[in-house]
């Protein structure tokens, strides 16, 4: 049926039965004119009759959405003749599968790069705990105390303490103390016990025996390893001798030879004393005094 | 499943609801066997019989099978959601895709993040390719590619789409 001259255009749906289009066709508000197209794809596939029936189905609120998913389905029939939409759904299906695999392997990756960010903060703690330890037992050194029980095991752990004595004191030093005993002193301490900052071969004796001989008279000699150390420290090592050994001081009958050795002592006591950390406590210096007092008497 | 040999003692689940004798070179019997007699119906409700029979013989032979049992799924998603259908269907997954993208993307971020923390000297993988979806909403439905709903304006028609 052909449109009359001046009458509204008739919806593509109505257009294209060539009736006439009513003010309540159903499908007008869908289908315009210019989409001539469109309605083609859903006559194709659906059947006017049938979308038709769908509408009348439902709920007038709910025949915008229900077309548009009929267009929709319509269209990718057209696209897709074979398989349509549901094509489209296993496409999306294996989309999902794609990104899920994808997904379990950077979060594999990803717990990978946190156990590793997680272990190096781990022993970033442990040093730093380790130092901060080494540098209390230093300060107690310096101060002239014996450092704590559980220091020693940490010195220890700290498999890599170079014995390199930058600071290695010659006979010249020894006459000529540095101006800054203190400083001077605990640097040697420093450098003597611990460096943290330096990584070299384990001396599994050195900080703990240097440590003791300076600490404990009656000690050993050192390893060969620390020859360096031992160079220098032989520059001192007779006077730990003669202000340790106390027997010898004290049995001897030989007055001359005890003060001899008196003389020799005190003044190795006072150059050592000098060499030594000048804070040396006062406890020591009244040890050390306290041989010298028993062999006066002798 | 298309039936491989057609007897006219037994007419296919088409002809026996529209009640018509099953003649050796229907169109239907192959695809809708006497077994499934709902498959046909559901896809007569939405479809209707002609509408099917036009398909059908649109596409190749070898193809006939798969457009059946997709019109059948198509048909059978109508009727169980009248309003969206199979749109429904794909609404759902394409905002599950998208989810997965924005996961995928907040994960990458972090590897990236940790690799560079770590000083990692080895190169991270790019992030897979993924395509393109459009964010075109209408209420509660997502039309995944927009261009969709517009006619498709190839020159030739479609293989039926890649899987």
């Amino acid at each position: 049926m052909t449109l009359k001259g001046g009458a509204t255009s008739a919806c593509a749906a109505c257009k294209y039965q060539r009736r006439k289009c009513i003010p309540e066709c159903l499908l007008a508000p869908y289908f315009p004119a210019d989409q001539t197209k469109v309605f083609q794809n859903a006559h194709k596939l659906f059947g006017v009759s049938n979308i038709v029936k769908i509408l009348r189905s439902l709920d007038p609120s709910q025949h915008a959405e229900a077309m548009r998913s009929i267009k929709y389905q319509a269209n990718v029939r057209d696209r897709f003749p074979v398989y349509g939409c549901l094509g489209v759904i296993r496409q999306l299906y294996y989309q999902i599968q794609m990104l899920e695999e994808e997904m379990h392997t950077v979060l594999t990756q990803l717990e990978m790069y946190r156990q590793h960010h997680h272990h190096q903060q781990q022993q970033h703690q442990h040093q730093h705990q380790i130092s901060s330890m080494a540098d209390d037992v230093i300060s107690q050194l310096e101060l002239g105390m014996a450092p704590s029980n559980n220091a020693l095991p940490l010195f220890n752990q700290v498999t890599h303490q170079p014995y390199t004595m930058q600071n290695t004191y010659s006979s010249s030093d020894i006459d000529s103390p540095p101006k800054d005993n203190v400083e001077n002193n605990s640097l040697w301490i420093q450098h003597l016990f611990l460096d943290t900052n330096n990584h070299g071969t384990s001396n599994n004796d050195s900080p703990i025996a240097i440590q003791s001989q300076l600490l404990v008279p009656n000690s050993e000699p050192l390893a060969d390893t620390q020859h360096q150390v031992v160079q220098d420290y032989d520059e001192i090592h007779p006077f730990f001798d003669s202000i340790d050994d106390r027997q010898s001081y004290i049995d001897t009958k030989d007055a001359e030879d005890s003060s001899r050795a008196k003389c020799s002592s005190e003044e190795s006591l006072k150059e050592t004393t000098q060499l030594m950390v000048g804070n040396v406590g006062s406890k020591d210096l009244k040890n050390a005094a306290a041989c010298f007092s028993l062999t006066s008497v002798n | 499943m298309a039936s491989s040999s057609h007897s006219s003692n037994f007419p296919c689940a088409a002809c026996k609801f529209l009640r018509r004798k099953c003649m050796p070179d229907c169109v239907f019997a192959p695809y809708f066997p006497p077994e499934e007699p709902q498959k046909f119906i559901n896809v007569h409700k939405i479809f209707g019989a002609s509408n099917v029979s036009k398909l059908i013989n649109e596409v190749a032979p070898h193809q006939r099978e798969d457009a059946v049992n997709s019109l059948a799924y198509e048909a059978e998603a109508r009727l169980k959601d009248p309003v969206y259908g199979c749109v429904g269907a794909i609404s759902i997954l394409q905002r599950q895709v998208l989810r997965l993208q924005r996961e995928l993307d907040a994960i990458h971020a972090d590897l990236i993040r940790y690799a560079t923390a770590t000083c990692n000297c080895n190169e991270m993988p790019p992030p897979m390719g993924r395509t393109c979806f459009h964010h075109n909403t209408s209420g509660n439905i997502y039309y995944p590619n927009p261009h969709w709903n517009e006619p498709y304006e190839g020159n030739g028609r479609s293989d039926g789409g890649s899987l």
